[in-house]
C-alpha cells in the first residue's frame, strides 16, 4: 500500500497540479500569442499572424547590447555570489561558535532591504568614495558594470547560502571524517570529497544567483551609469507602446533558452547524483 | 576569462581550481573596471570654464540624460538631432531612464552626464543643484551658440532664464487634459469629467500631485501652483471623497485602459490621445482631446548642460539640431506635442494637430487661453498629501 | 542534526577565515550603505544642504503612528499574510504531490512549474492585464459562451485587491513548492510506513507523522514569500488599481518623488528592522541549520 496517497488521493493531487500547470502557463501562453500578433497593442481582437518582431529584433543592437550587460554581470556576479556563498555555508554549518546567530542574521540581511533603498544607497556610497580618491589618488570607481557586480553579490548571496547550506548539513561529516581519517588533509577533503558532493547545490546556487541578477531591476538603475542591462532595456522598451510587442518576442526567446539551460542542468545534475550514489 | 566548462563539471575540479577561477574571475572583473575608468575622458572633477579646449580637441562622445522614446535612433526618432548627425558628429550615448523625479534625484545623489532634458516644475531646482564642494551642477547655455535659437518662441524661453542666464533652452511643450472614448461618452466640456458619479469605475487619474492643481482649478482656486494650507487640505478632503469613482491611477499611459475599455476617461497628454486615435496600422479608437472650460495646463521642458562636460561645443550643436525645424516637424507629427521653433512650416504636419492644439498661434500657452506650469514651491507638502489621498482609496 | 564539529588541530582553516570574504563584502557594501541610510534618517546626511541637524522628528512621527505610513505599513503586512497564508496552502499538496506521489518523474514536474519563472516578471504581470481585462481573454470568452453582456464586463477583475492577490499568489506559488518539495522529500519514509505498520491510515499517518515533520520546512517556505511581500509594490501599483498603494510604494516614492529621503529612510530602516527581527525570531524556530528538512 502507498502509505503517501490512495488511488483517489494520486487522482486528486494530480489534477490540482494539472489546475496549477495550466495556472502558471496562462500568461505565458497569452505572451507566446502576442508574440505573434501583426499590431502594437496587446489586446484582443487578434490582428493576423507575422514574425516581424522576432525579425527587428536581430536588428536591434541596443536590445543586443542590453542582453550581453545582463549576461556578463550576472555570470561574473553569481560566480563571486556562489564562492563567497559556499565559504559561508560551510562556516554556518560545520563550525559551533560564539554568534553564530549573529552572523547568520548578517549573511540573511540583504533579504530585508528594498532595492530601490539599496540602489540609492550604493549611488551615494560610489559617489563619495570617487569624492575621496579622485582628488587624493586620481582613480576613480564610477558606475558601471562593477557596481552592478557588487549590487548584485550582496542580495544573492542569502539565497545561494540557503541552497548549499541545507546540502551541506545533509551530506554529514562522516564521509568527511573518514577521508580524514584516510590520511587526507583538510584542503584535499573539501577538493575531493566535500565540493564533489556538494556540486549539485553549487550549480542549483549558481543558477538561481544568475536568474536574479540577470533579471534585477532596480538597483541596476542605480548604479548601472551609462551601460544598459537587459531589465532596464525591457521596462523602458516596455512603457512606449511601440517596444512592448518586440519585448513579449525577446522573453518569449529567453524563456525558451533559459528553459534549454534548465533541462540541461538538471540532466547534469541527474547523471552526477547518480555518479556519487547519494 | 578562459575557463573550460566541461571540466568545470568534471569530478577532478577541486577547490584549489575553483578558487583559482573565482580569482581569475573577479581578477578580469577588476580589471575590466580599471581599464574603463582609464578610458573616461578625463576626470569627471573637469575642467574649469575658462579652461575649455575648442570643439576640435572634444572627444564628442555626448551622454545625454534623456526621457525614453527621445533619440537613440530606435524608431526614427534620431530624426530629432538630425542635423546633427548630419554633419558628421560621432552618435551620442542615450541615458533612457530619465523622468523629472527619479532623474533629479539620482544626480542629487551623485550621477553626472552632459546633457538632460528636464521639464519646467523642476528647473528652479536643477540651477540650484550644488556640488558636495558647493560648485553648482549645471551651466547656463551661451546661445550665441545656438544658430536655431533665435527661431525659438521668447516668451517660452523666459522660463528657462535664472539671473539673466539661460539654464534651459526650452524645446518641447505640450497640455493636459482630460481625453475620453467620444463612442462611449456624450461630449464634456469641463475637468469635472474626472471627477463625476457617472462615471464612477471608469475614470483614471494621473498619479501624480497635479491631481490637486486640477482640483484647484476646477473649485476656483486662485493659484493652484501655490496653495495655502487650507485650501490644500479643502482640495485633499474633494479629492478622497472623489477617490471611490476612481478605477485607477496610471503611471506610464492610460492609453491601453481606454483603448481596452476599462476606463472611458483619462487625465492624458496630447501623445496619448494621438496614439489612441492612430495606434498601429490605422485601427484606433475614437477618442476626444478636451478643451475644457477651466482651461487646459500646459508643461514645457528644455536642455541643460552639466558644468562638468567634456564636450561643451558638442553639446551646443546637438542642442541647436533639435531647436531646428526638422525636428520640430517629426516632434509634433509623432507626438503631437509643440515645439518652441516658431519658424517650423504647419503645412508638413497634419492639419488636425494644428487645429487641435493652436500651434499656429502662440498665445495658446498663455493664460487664460491655458495654464502653463509653474514651479511648485511646495511640492513636497503637496506630495504628502497625494500619498494621503492614494492611502485612503 | 546537532553541528558535528572536527577537532581543533583539524579544522584549517579557521571559521575565521572561512567567514572573512563574504562577510568583508558584505560589510563593506551593505553594512556601510546601511548606516548611510541611518544617517539620513536622522538627519546627519541630506540630500541637500540645510540647516536642520540631526532631528529625530520623522522617527517619532512613523512611530507614534501620526503619519499615513504606519498604516500603510500594517496595510502591507495584513496583505503579505494572507497572500503568504494562500500561497503555502496551495503550494503544499503541489510539494506533496512532487515529493510522494510523483516519484519517478518529479524533477521534471518541478521543472515544469519553475520555468515560468524565467519570464520577466514585468510582462507575466502585464499578461494577466491582457487575460483579467474588460476585453480580455476572460470576458470575451464569458461573452462568447453567453454568459455575460458584451459591453458589461467583471470589473473586479482587474483594479482591485483580488487581483493584486491573485497576481502574487502566481507569482509564488512555485517558489514555495520547493522549499516545501525539499521538505518533503528529505523525509524518512521509513516513518511513514512504520505509522502505516502500526495500523494507522493514511489521514492519521499524514496528520499525525508527515504534517509535523515537514512544519520546519513550511515555516521557513512561509518566511520565504512573507518577508519579500512586505515591501512588494510593483505588482499592486501595476493591477490594484486605487487600492494598491503599499508600504513599498510610499517609499519609493519619498525618495524618488518627494525627495524626502528622511522620512524615506526611516520608513526603509524600520522595515529593515522588524523584517531582521522577524528572521532571527524564525531562524531559532525553525533551526537555520535544519532548513534543509532533515531530521
Amino acid at each position: 500500500m502507498d502509505v503517501a496517497a490512495s488511488r483517489t488521493g494520486r487522482v486528486g493531487l494530480g489534477l490540482m497540479f494539472v489546475a496549477l500547470v495550466v495556472f502558471l502557463y496562462v500568461p505565458i501562453v497569452v505572451l507566446m500569442i502576442f508574440s505573434f500578433n501583426d499590431s502594437l497593442l496587446v489586446a484582443f481582437p487578434l490582428s493576423g499572424f507575422t514574425i516581424r518582431w522576432y525579425r527587428l529584433l536581430l536588428d536591434n543592437d541596443q536590445l543586443i547590447s542590453s542582453l550581453q550587460v545582463s549576461f556578463v554581470v550576472a555570470a561574473i556576479s553569481s560566480l563571486i555570489t556562489v564562492a563567497l556563498g559556499v565559504l559561508a555555508a560551510y562556516a554556518m554549518v560545520r563550525r559551533g561558535f560564539v554568534g553564530r546567530s549573529a552572523a547568520s542574521g548578517l549573511l540573511m540581511s540583504p533579504l530585508v532591504i528594498p532595492y530601490v533603498v539599496f540602489g540609492i544607497a550604493l549611488l551615494i556610497l560610489f559617489r563619495a568614495v570617487d569624492n575621496l580618491l579622485i582628488p587624493r589618488l586620481g582613480i576613480y570607481f564610477g558606475l558601471g558594470v562593477h557596481a552592478l557586480i557588487i549590487g548584485h553579490v550582496v542580495v544573492s548571496l542569502p539565497y545561494t547560502i540557503l541552497t548549499i547550506a541545507p546540502r551541506l548539513s545533509r551530506l554529514g561529516t562522516s564521509v568527511e571524517e573518514a577521508s580524514r581519517d584516510l590520511g587526507a588533509g583538510p584542503s584535499e577533503t573539501f577538493r575531493r570529497v566535500t565540493l564533489p558532493l556538494l556540486m549539485p547545490a553549487i550549480v542549483s546556487a549558481y543558477l538561481i544567483a544568475f536568474t536574479l541578477s540577470f533579471d534585477e531591476y532596480a538597483i541596476a538603475s542605480f548604479v548601472a551609469g551609462d551601460v544598459t542591462t537587459y531589465p532596464l532595456y525591457l521596462y523602458g522598451q516596455v512603457r512606449i507602446r511601440i517596444g512592448l510587442p518586440q519585448m513579449i518576442a525577446i522573453s518569449v526567446l529567453v524563456l525558451l533558452f533559459s528553459l534549454a539551460v534548465v533541462v540541461g542542468a538538471e540532466v547534469y545534475r541527474r547523471r552526477a547524483e547518480r555518479r556519487l550514489a547519494v | 576569462m578562459a575557463f573550460d566548462l566541461v571540466s568545470l563539471f568534471a569530478d577532478r575540479f577541486g577547490r584549489r581550481d575553483f578558487l583559482h577561477l573565482a580569482g581569475v574571475a573577479a581578477g578580469a572583473g577588476l580589471l575590466a573596471a580599471c581599464r574603463q575608468a582609464e578610458t573616461m575622458d578625463g576626470q569627471p572633477g573637469g575642467p574649469s570654464a575658462s579652461a575649455r579646449p575648442p570643439i576640435t580637441e572634444e572627444s564628442g562622445d555626448l551622454r545625454i540624460y534623456e526621457w525614453l522614446g527621445y533619440g537613440d535612433g530606435s524608431y526614427g526618432d534620431d530624426a530629432l538631432w538630425g542635423d546633427y548627425k548630419k554633419a558628421g558628429y560621432p552618435a551620442p550615448k542615450f541615458i533612457k531612464t530619465f523622468d523629472d523625479d527619479s532623474g533629479f534625484t539620482k544626480v542629487a545623489a551623485g550621477a553626472r552626464y552632459d546633457i538632460v532634458h528636464p521639464c519646467a516644475y523642476r528647473f528652479g531646482d536643477w540651477v540650484a543643484l550644488q556640488d558636495t564642494d558647493g560648485s553648482p551642477v549645471m551651466q547656463p547655455w551661451d546661445t550665441s551658440l545656438i544658430s536655431n535659437y533665435a527661431d525659438l518662441n521668447p516668451a517660452l524661453q523666459e522660463y528657462g532664464n535664472f539671473d539673466g542666464q539661460q539654464y534651459f533652452i526650452v524645446v518641447d511643450w505640450g497640455f493636459a487634459a482630460p481625453m475620453y472614448r467620444s463612442d462611449l461618452m456624450k461630449p464634456e466640456d469641463s475637468w469635472n469629467v474626472l471627477f463625476d458619479e457617472r462615471y464612477e469605475g471608469r475614470i483614471s487619474w494621473w498619479d501624480s500631485l497635479n491631481m490637486f492643481i486640477v482640483a484647484g482649478y476646477l473649485n476656483g482656486v486662485a493659484d493652484p501652483w501655490d496653495m495655502t494650507d487650507e485650501e490644500l487640505e479643502k482640495q485633499k478632503d474633494f479629492l478622497i471623497s472623489k477617490v471611490p469613482l476612481v478605477r485607477t491611477f496610471w503611471v506610464d499611459d492610460p492609453a491601453p485602459d481606454l483603448i481596452n475599455g476599462d476606463v472611458w476617461v483619462a487625465y492624458a497628454w496630447p501623445n496619448h490621445w494621438w496614439a489612441t486615435l492612430d495606434y498601429g496600422s490605422g485601427d484606433g479608437v475614437p477618442a476626444v482631446y478636451m478643451n475644457p472650460s477651466e482651461g487646459r495646463t500646459s508643461w514645457y521642458c528644455g536642455f541643460a548642460l552639466f558644468n562638468d562636460t567634456q564636450n561643451y561645443y558638442h553639446a551646443h550643436e546637438y542642442v541647436n539640431a533639435w531647436a531646428g525645424t526638422k525636428a520640430a516637424e517629426w516632434l509634433i507629427t509623432n507626438y503631437a506635442y509643440g515645439h518652441t521653433n516658431t519658424a517650423v512650416d504647419l503645412n508638413a504636419v497634419p492639419e488636425e494637430l494644428v487645429q487641435e492644439f493652436s500651434l499656429d498661434d502662440p498665445s495658446v500657452l498663455q493664460e487664460p487661453n491655458s495654464h502653463p506650469e509653474r514651479p511648485i514651491a511646495r511640492r513636497d507638502v503637496y506630495n504628502e498629501l497625494w500619498l494621503e489621498v492614494k492611502a485612503a482609496a | 542534526m546537532s553541528v558535528r564539529t572536527l577537532a581543533p588541530e583539524r579544522t584549517w582553516p579557521g571559521t575565521l577565515g572561512l567567514l572573512a570574504a563574504p562577510m568583508l563584502w558584505l560589510l563593506l557594501f551593505f553594512v556601510i550603505p546601511l548606516f548611510v541610510i541611518a544617517a539620513y534618517s536622522v538627519g546627519a546626511l541630506s540630500l541637500f544642504p540645510t540647516d536642520a541637524g540631526i532631528s529625530f522628528y520623522d522617527w517619532h512621527r512613523f512611530l507614534t503612528g501620526d503619519s499615513v505610513y504606519t498604516s500603510l505599513f500594517f496595510k502591507s503586512i495584513r496583505m503579505s499574510l494572507i497572500v503568504s497564508a494562500i500561497v503555502v496552502v496551495l503550494a503544499y499538496p503541489v510539494g506533496y504531490y512532487l515529493a510522494l506521489v510523483a516519484r519517478r518523474r518529479r524533477y521534471v514536474l518541478l521543472l515544469l512549474i519553475i520555468a515560468p519563472f524565467l519570464t520577466s516578471y514585468l510582462l507575466r504581470v502585464l499578461a494577466w492585464r491582457v487575460i483579467l481585462g474588460a476585453e480580455g481573454v476572460i470576458n470575451s470568452l464569458l461573452v462568447s459562451v453567453g454568459l455575460e453582456q458584451s459591453g458589461d464586463p467583471i470589473s473586479w477583475l482587474i483594479y482591485s485587491q483580488f487581483t493584486v492577490i491573485l497576481v502574487l499568489v502566481y507569482v509564488w506559488v512555485p517558489f514555495v513548492a520547493l522549499p516545501i518539495f525539499v521538505t518533503l522529500e528529505n523525509l524518512d519514509h521509513s516513518m511513514l510506513e512504520a505509522g502505516a505498520d502500526l495500523g494507522a491510515g493514511r489521514w492519521r499517518v499524514f496528520w499525525r507523522v508527515t504534517f509535523p515533520l515537514s512544519l520546519p520546512g513550511v515555516g521557513a517556505a512561509f518566511v520565504f514569500v512573507f518577508i519579500p511581500t512586505i515591501g512588494e509594490f510593483v505588482t499592486p501599483s501595476l493591477v490594484g488599481g486605487t487600492s494598491g498603494l503599499m508600504y513599498g510604494n510610499a517609499i519609493s516614492e519619498l525618495f524618488l518623488k518627494g525627495l524626502d529621503w528622511q522620512t524615506g529612510s526611516v520608513l526603509a530602516l524600520f522595515l529593515v528592522g522588524v523584517v531582521a527581527i522577524l528572521i532571527v525570531i524564525a531562524g531559532r524556530v525553525l533551526q537555520f541549520r535544519n532548513v534543509g528538512g532533515t531530521l
